[in-house]
């Protein structure tokens, strides 16, 4: 079985074994062996570039299917706030849950207000908190991955409260179990997801033994269905639990817009979280209070499973905030008594997964470093990636690991043929 | 093989240990574009070689110290970055203007950094402090108007500091 944890699967008989997706690759994960791009497990954060750089449709997220309905008694649809996003001023999220509704859900739940309730949590556990400083919003599941592969340092820096596309399936299941009599086993709960990471993280969730939620549909998927069926019945479900406030968590920045605390930061995209958080571990940074930090570059509205594209998707944002207000559900209060009872609190510990050393014995693993720069100065440095390897520094820490060989560089092959057939030319002359 | 390598500790007493591994960097001052890309790179290479988690993350708090220093204050500098069999011993050295009062520089809040660096989020007086705080092994000389060495050790299966 390919992969099983994670949300990518590659197709075989679509992938012709280009090299986009492994040159693309944040951290490093896909080496093309055999014409397929294969996926490292460990190091893939789920982020979704390879499927967004790949021109054959050949990586495809591990959505649910209509059939994964079908395993259970009650079903109810979350969707993600950028869903709401991706429709203009024309259709408001009443109509867009009830036409999701229609889809085939016995409920749709709105998560706003959780978003709201989760700005109050991470504001009371800031006011309690000794340290260490900055504190890190755990919000994009691919930035945990990248902390705990490439920040494991900084694990102790994560906000330990869940986010609120779980808080809000936990606390849905239960309700409904009792409601309605069903074990909880009975009721579906699925998310409509804007990325692949939050596809990983229901499939293998961080900070939590089991996901409180049983699979994901992707935004896209359901788009063209959703936008039809509202222009063919305007029929609307009751919205009393939106938070226009807690809506502006789907971008960049809405998060800590809603929080008391603003001595914050948003980091914005892959590039500058490397930037920012290599600091953060030099120290750096340790006057602000919270970072929320999204690989993708505007917050989840950028999601590689989006249709609306994230500058429509914020005018809309912006639209419906100028519209409604700043209009806030949540009663601090509830907030602080939920904080009492652990309701926001991790299940499970994060766990560092750091990058391997090239051997365990000191001695051994310099003396691979020393193979690798020397190897280093055989190859190219072109970064062609004919090899399979994403740049001519990974081939080289690949062969150093023994999982490729130096002949796998064309450069090299190339140059050994020439001087093989320049020794045989010379040999002719010789005669 | 190198020759085993000596060296002072700041004790005072004399330390003979092997270089397992050394690499040299070189930082230019005033180059703030650049600011933190040694104390990074040499994470990368301390993580693949295997050192304990502990000791790269005080190692690269002092190495980020130590580089925005020399940025900050020296014409240029090098950083030397030695991996002996059980420590990391770190030899900063800068051409620049020196330190005329270390006592005074050591303490914390104490910086003679001007409003623009300030501006840039540097010059707290906490630079040289946090390098000693994080380090195992420390010791300082400086030439007023020729320049500074800093050497620190960190232990690789020590917590100090932490």
């Amino acid at each position: 079985m390919p992969y099983r944890t994670h949300a990518i699967v590659t197709d075989k008989d679509k992938c012709v074994g280009c090299v986009t997706c492994s040159m693309a690759c944040p951290t490093k994960a896909i080496r093309v062996r055999n014409n397929l791009a294969q996926v490292d497990e460990e190091l893939c954060i789920d982020c979704g570039t390879c499927m967004e750089v790949c021109r054959y449709e050949a990586i495809r997220p591990r959505t649910s299917s209509p059939t994964d309905l079908k395993k259970f008694k009650y079903t109810v649809a979350l969707p993600s706030l950028t869903l709401y996003a991706q429709f203009g001023k024309e259709f408001h999220p009443g109509q867009v849950l009830h036409a999701l509704r229609k889809m085939g859900f016995d409920e749709t739940y709105d998560i706003s207000w959780m978003c709201e309730m989760v700005m109050g949590a991470t504001d009371a556990h800031l006011s309690e908190s000794t340290g260490p400083w900055p504190k890190i919003s755990v919000t994009c599941p691919a930035l945990v991955r990248l902390v705990q592969i490439r920040y494991p340092d900084l694990i102790p820096n994560l906000v330990p409260i869940e986010t609120p596309r779980e808080l809000a399936a936990k606390l849905r299941r239960r309700r409904v179990a009792a409601e309605r009599g069903l074990d909880q086993s009975e009721i579906g709960m699925f998310f409509i997801t804007p990325c692949t990471a939050i596809i990983h993280s229901v499939v293998a969730p961080v900070g939590l033994e089991a996901s409180h939620l049983d699979g994901a549909f992707a935004i896209a998927d359901v788009y063209g269905p959703l936008l039809k069926s509202m222009k063919e019945d305007p029929g609307s479900d009751p919205v009393d639990t939106v938070s226009v406030r807690g809506l502006r968590w789907a971008m960049a920045g809405g998060e800590i817009s809603g929080m008391r605390n603003a001595n914050s930061m948003t980091v914005r995209g892959l590039h500058d979280i490397i930037y920012v958080f290599d600091r953060i571990e030099s120290g750096t940074f340790q006057s602000v209070d919270f970072i929320e930090a999204y690989i993708c570059a505007d917050g989840c509205v950028g999601g590689g499973l989006t249709v609306a594209g994230r500058y429509t998707a914020q005018r809309n944002l912006q639209d419906a905030y100028r519209l409604l207000g700043d209009q806030t559900l949540v009663k601090e209060e509830k907030v602080r008594s939920l904080l009492r009872d652990h309701f926001f609190d991790f299940e499970a510990e994060i766990k560092a997964r750091p990058v391997k050393p090239l051997a365990r014995d000191l001695r051994e693993a310099i003396a691979l470093k020393r193979e690798k720069d020397a190897l280093m100065d055989r190859l190219p440095r072109k970064d062609c990636a004919a090899c399979g390897a994403p740049d001519c520094e990974t081939l080289a820490d690949d062969i150093v690991r023994g999982k490729a060989q130096l002949s796998d560089c064309v450069f090299v092959r190339l140059e050994a043929f020439e001087k093989d057939s320049a020794a045989r030319r010379g040999g002719d002359h010789g005669q | 093989m190198k020759p085993p390598n000596t060296n002072r500790r700041a004790g005072g007493e004399t330390l003979t240990d092997e270089v397992l591994y050394r690499e040299t960097f070189t930082i230019i001052g005033n180059d703030f574009e650049h600011g933190g890309e040694v104390a990074t790179r040499i994470k990368g290479i301390l993580k693949v070689l295997g050192l304990p988690a502990d000791a790269i993350r005080r190692l690269s708090i002092a190495n980020f110290e130590a580089e925005m220093n020399v940025i900050m204050y020296a014409n240029e500098g090098s950083l030397e970055l030695a991996v002996l069999p059980r420590a990391v011993r770190v030899t900063v050295s800068d051409r620049g203007q020196g330190i005329p009062d270390i006592e005074w520089a050591m303490q914390e809040g104490h910086s003679t950094a001007t409003a623009e660096m300030r501006a840039r989020g540097f010059g707290a007086g906490l630079g040289l402090p946090n390098i000693r705080r994080n380090s195992d092994e420390f010791s300082i000389e400086s030439v007023v108007g020729t320049g500074t060495v800093l050497r620190y050790v960190v232990y690789a299966n020590g917590t100090a500091g932490s």
